[in-house]
């Protein structure tokens, strides 16, 4: 089990999503994916994105319009 | 004053109004909900960058700029919204308002924050995706809202033509996106 950050900081929709969904790619079963976004509606469409296909999700805000989407990857 | 904040933002109330994200069928109805409004005080539709070209004529004429071979500007509508100035255009002041909105509900949220630019492509993307678009919208009388969300939801046809444009025109990008972007 190992934990990955992706900085998506000053990246715009869908742009964090789709990197999301990239790098899930490469992950192996009970790896975490954490998201670094600061772009509001990323913090829909990841965790809606992430939730859609099964996995674990929570986001935390981190700080002023930022926000860390943590995936567990469980299929 | 702090326990007061801190009161403010736990409340469930607060949280489900101005914190999270609403969905997307609330956000529509609340959408419906104002356009018949605007069209009920203004007699026209919810629209957006039409009000762009009479910014460019309030900006430019002062500076000696003529306008008075651009037809789509000499209509007697037009002429008479131009000549009322800025404060008397229900669009520009709509605009304004979408502006300073936004703003309030950042704050309200405590979700202000100065985005770093993260590349110079990303600079020149933004510009050059804002030139297309705001051009498109002047050749379609239109953008997304006017041409497609008041026009849809005022039956008229013109707004599924535009629709299917729109959705080629977002596929390129998409393509173009993900291309350039990933």
């Amino acid at each position: 089990m190992k934990e990955v950050k992706l900085d998506c900081l000053g990246e715009a929709c869908p742009i964090p999503m789709l990197k999301a969904e990239k790098k899930m790619a490469e992950l192996a079963i009970g790896d975490y994916l954490i998201v670094q976004i600061d772009h509001s509606c990323a913090m829909k469409n990841v965790p809606d994105w992430a939730r859609l296909h099964g996995h674990n999700v929570e986001v935390e805000e981190v700080g002023d319009g930022e926000w860390e989407v943590i995936i567990e990857k469980v299929k | 004053m702090k326990d007061f904040f801190n009161k403010i933002s736990s409340n469930e109330l607060y949280q489900r109004l101005f914190k999270n994200p609403w969905s997307y069928l609330a956000g529509a109805v609340f959408l419906a909900f104002l356009n018949t409004l605007t069209l009920a005080f203004t007699g026209s539709g919810w629209g957006v960058t039409g009000a762009f070209s009479n910014w460019l004529v309030w900006i430019l004429r002062p500076l000696g700029v003529d306008f008075s071979s651009w037809s789509q500007l000499n209509t007697e509508a037009a002429i008479k919204l131009l000549d009322a100035g800025f404060f008397k255009d229900a669009l520009s002041i709509r605009n304004l308002g979408i502006v300073f909105g936004a703003l309030l509900a950042v704050l309200l949220a405590s979700q202000f924050k100065i985005k770093k630019i993260k590349s110079w492509k990303q600079v020149f993307a933004a510009i050059l995706g804002g030139i297309l678009m705001g051009y498109g919208a002047r050749l379609a009388a239109g953008c997304n809202i006017g041409a497609l969300f008041t026009a849809t939801a005022s039956m008229s046809l013109s707004g599924w033509v535009f629709a299917g444009a729109l959705f080629i025109g977002g596929f390129i990008g998409s393509k173009l996106l993900t291309k350039y972007f990933m």
